[in-house]
């Protein structure tokens, strides 16, 4: 047989078929419009959520971090002279941390001091949250300078008194907008302030608030200028140490060296606590799976559902062409020549079914995405995906009928009524 | 040159207690070009006869050779080519395919051997010029009348040349004048060389064959040849 044209042929014949029996073509389709919609808008709906959540991970410096944090340790009765002797987290540990034979995967460090002072200005005085911050931490945050100038390596190690503020912090102290080079008293201490932070958004839905709202209250000054003058800590404690680490396959390694390193600075004591930021994005994004999961599975239970009705139509419908198939067999068309006809047919209604479900899911994962705020993000994986799973239900459930209608007798076929 | 050759052909249906024997031993010889009428009541056997001449069905004994091929012993498959290489069906209900174009369902047999597009297309509408409805190629045929649909089917049995035309009671759904130029035409395509077997139960269409061949009870009554004029 002429193999293209005989495809052609087939393809045309079976386009008509499906022409001529809209309601019946409709119904062997349904199945798989259903199931091509549910794994499509379930895949995007997750895919837009998750796109989402990486959204805010990169608007606060990326998800590549090792966080180390102090935690409180649990003292039974009185302190002993190694609790006592333990001065905790400090700026030693994030500089040997660096130092450290894996900490070649290290690409950025970031160091932070909290304290609460009054501060005061011309406009404005209030008790508020002060960042002693040092190395890359504008950077690892997400910060941007939008007036003025960032720290210097200098202001970091002498611990100058300057301050950049946060947008709010910005427009409560300084409510004229002549901010850069002003003055303002923290605590004790006269600083100057040399720089404005961009203000900071982000909502997860519309109309919802600004999640980052917190981010643009910060009065960031060198954290030795909070350890020296303001607390008088030779020590230099710190509040939060922070590794970016790219390369995630790295991370588990350096965090266990850092992990025996900080222990052996803290006196054997276990008074920190590692936060893998990206192992910590993973576990969110497992849930993820989960739903894909879920979605592809109720995809595949409606392709079986549609399969099987799939099924008893074909096999009803070859009822009222038994004769057609006896006439073609009469006029020399081999068994396989129909089972072909019979699978192109089926083969076809699935696709025209597969580009229903795609706009069927479509606008089911846009009207979902809408209705909970978040922009509809559409993983081209998923049309694979779905198209190919509505395809391998397809071709099964297309044997059967196709395998019985080749296998007639030509004779009794012909006779049929 | 023997185009349809039967030794001892039977053909029963059911087994053992029920059996009914259509076909008891029939021997049959017909000649390239030959005109035959078969003819017998209801019951006769010659439905089951015409089925294992057109090869969709195999005898339960004795030998059947077509065009010098043993039929008896072939898979479904070969049957399927060789019905679609040797044979011409001419059905009485016509069996053309409603929803393909009149064009298309003369084309089929040729698809099925796999004869180029082109071909196909030419040689269709040539055989629809010779059966008389050239005009008619792109219509459906159920806008054709009765003997315009059996002439489309009489198209679609030539297109790949049969050796061997069969036609079961072609005339029997048609009025007796349709039924007359449908029977015209089988003698014009016999006078071109064509071999015609006709199946009828009425011995006025009979009469148009040159030889007949009664049936009765699964074996061959009367084997009749007239002399050539």
């Amino acid at each position: 047989m002429n193999t293209s044209g005989a495809f052609r042929e087939r393809l045309g014949e079976a386009w008509t078929e499906i022409r001529e029996n809209p309601g019946r073509s409709f119904l062997q389709a349904l199945g798989v419009m259903l199931g091509v919609a549910s794994v499509l808008g379930g895949f995007s709906i997750s895919d837009s959520q998750r796109q989402q959540s990486e959204r805010i991970f990169a608007r606060i410096g990326g998800i590549d971090k090792l966080n180390v944090l102090p935690t409180d340790t649990v003292y039974q009765g009185t302190p002993s002279a190694l609790h006592t002797a333990n001065l905790g987290l400090r700026l030693d540990d994030a500089v040997e941390g660096g130092q450290v034979a894996t900490a070649k995967a290290v690409n950025a460090t970031s160091v932070m001091k909290q304290a609460r002072a009054r501060v005061r200005s011309e406009f404005s005085d209030q008790e508020r949250d002060v960042s002693g911050i040092g190395a890359d931490y504008v950077a690892m945050n997400g910060y941007e300078i939008e007036q003025g100038r960032d720290f210097s390596s200098h202001d970091y190690a002498t611990g100058a008194p300057v301050a950049v503020l946060g947008s709010e912090a910005a427009s409560v102290f300084f409510p004229t907008g002549e901010i850069v080079g002003k003055s303002l008293r923290v605590g004790e201490v006269p600083v100057t302030v040399i720089g404005v932070f961009r203000d900071k958004s982000f909502r997860f839905r519309e109309g919802q608030q600004n999640i980052f709202a917190w981010r643009n209250r910060i009065l960031a000054v060198p954290s030795l200028l909070v350890a020296a003058r303001m607390e008088g800590d030779q020590y230099h404690r710190l509040d939060k140490v922070t590794f970016r680490v790219p390369d995630l396959a790295a991370m588990a390694d350096f965090s266990r060296e850092l992990t025996s390193l900080v222990t052996a600075n803290h006196r054997l004591q276990n008074d920190f606590r590692l936060d893998d930021v990206g192992k910590r994005m993973e576990r969110q994004r497992s849930q993820g799976d989960v739903y894909n999961v879920i979605f592809m599975l109720s995809g595949v239970l409606a392709l079986i559902g549609g399969g099987m009705v799939n099924v008893n139509v074909q096999l009803a419908s070859l009822k009222e062409r038994v004769r057609e198939v006896g006439v073609k067999m009469a006029i020399g068309a081999p068994g396989r020549e129909i089972f072909k006809t019979f699978m192109t047919e089926a083969l076809l209604l699935t696709l025209l079914g597969s580009a229903a479900g795609f706009v069927i899911g479509i606008i089911f994962s846009w009207v979902i995405t809408k209705s909970i705020g978040v922009p509809l993000s559409l993983a081209p994986m998923s049309f694979l995906w779905a198209t190919l799973l509505a395809l391998v239900f397809g071709f099964l459930f297309a044997l059967y009928p196709a395998a019985k209608a080749s296998r007639q007798s030509p004779m009794e076929a012909l006779r049929y009524e | 040159m023997k185009i349809i050759e039967t030794r001892g052909l039977t053909k029963v249906y059911g087994s053992n207690g029920n059996a009914v024997h259509a076909l008891r031993g029939i021997d049959l010889d017909v000649e390239s070009g030959e005109f035959v009428a078969l003819i017998g009541p209801s019951g006769s056997g010659k439905s089951t006869l015409m089925a294992i001449l057109g090869c969709l069905d195999t005898p339960s004994g004795g030998g059947y050779a077509l065009d010098g091929r043993q039929v008896e012993k072939l898979s479904g498959s070969d049957l399927a080519a060789l019905r679609n290489e040797k044979i011409g069906f001419v059905f009485q209900q016509y069996n053309l395919l409603p929803k393909a174009t009149i064009l298309r369902n003369v084309e089929l047999p040729m698809l099925y051997a796999g004869v180029p597009r082109k071909e196909r297309r030419q040689r269709a509408l040539e055989l629809l010029e010779q059966v008389g409805i050239p005009q008619k190629a792109n219509t459906l045929p159920g806008e054709l009348s009765g003997g315009q649909r059996q002439r489309v089917a009489i198209a679609r049995a030539l297109a790949n040349r049969p050796a061997l035309l069969l036609a079961d009671e072609p005339t029997g759904a048609l009025d007796s004048k349709t039924g007359q130029e449908v029977l015209a035409l089988f003698r014009e395509l016999h006078t071109q060389g064509n071999t015609v077997v006709l199946v009828t139960h009425d011995p006025a269409i009979a009469a148009t064959a040159e030889r007949r061949v009664e049936l009765y009870d699964g074996l061959i009554l009367h084997d009749f040849m007239e002399k050539a004029a």
